[in-house]
């Protein structure tokens, strides 16, 4: 279970807006807390539609949520 | 712990009593002499309505417990559980029965290979059973090691 090779600013967005809870994105993103834990431990890489609507909550473009270094993925060919 | 951590962990708990009291009475059966027919189909029998009866007491049980904690956690009388199920609970659903499945195909292979070795049906019924928990009991523990170290 090595490192996700996506990144993610999601612990920081929450703090810019208004220090959302894990719980109230949770709620408006649909899943539980501990999906949010483990997306935002890097634990756990999110469907591309929960990428969208985390992204949606808040008011940012996806690459300015979720970052990806294909230096930490064995299955890049690049 | 969410509901469903708790769910499986309780889960895992039980079956591992079951293939306890499945082995206790398989080794009984031995020592006595009545490893017959039917005291093997009958404990198959019971085996099998314990594992239905276990899965829904403990889903139940594991939903009040989970309620009356976190009502006392948090004053709330009417306190919310989250039984959610999202992406992240399916998909390691899925890799625990895939693990279920593989451990259930292996086991089923050896019971029929005693059987073609010349052992009597008996031996590849007791296994049968014995892989079938087996399999949940390591189908479930893949699930909590998902859910602690993700994937």
């Amino acid at each position: 279970m090595g490192k996700s090779p996506i990144s993610n600013n999601i612990r920081k967005l929450r703090f810019y807006h208004n220090e959302m809870t894990q719980e109230e994105l949770a709620a408006k993103v649909g899943v539980t807390r501990q999906t949010i834990i483990a997306i935002e431990k890097e634990k756990y890489s999110p469907s591309l539609e929960l990428a969208f609507r985390i992204a949606f909550v808040f008011d940012s473009p996806l690459e300015e949520v979720f970052s990806y270094d294909p230096k930490g993925d064995p299955g890049s060919s690049k | 712990m969410s509901f469903k951590q708790k769910n499986i962990a309780v889960t895992f708990v039980n079956f591992s009593l079951i293939l306890v009291f499945f082995l206790f009475r398989v080794f009984q059966m031995v020592q006595n002499d009545s490893f017959t027919s039917e005291n093997v189909f009958r404990l198959w029998g019971i085996i099998i309505a314990l594992a239905v009866f276990v899965t829904v007491a403990a889903t139940i049980l594991t939903q009040i417990v989970s309620a009356v904690i976190e009502a006392i956690r948090t004053g709330n009388e009417e306190p919310e559980i989250d039984s959610l199920e999202d992406e992240r609970d399916r998909l390691i659903d899925l890799r625990g029965t895939q693990v279920t499945y593989l451990v259930s195909s292996i086991g089923a292979f050896i019971a029929m290979l005693t059987f073609v070795l010349g052992q009597p049906p008996l031996v590849m019924f007791t296994l049968l059973i014995f892989f079938g928990v087996l399999a949940q009991i390591i189908g479930d523990v893949s699930r909590l090691i998902l859910y602690r170290g993700g994937f």
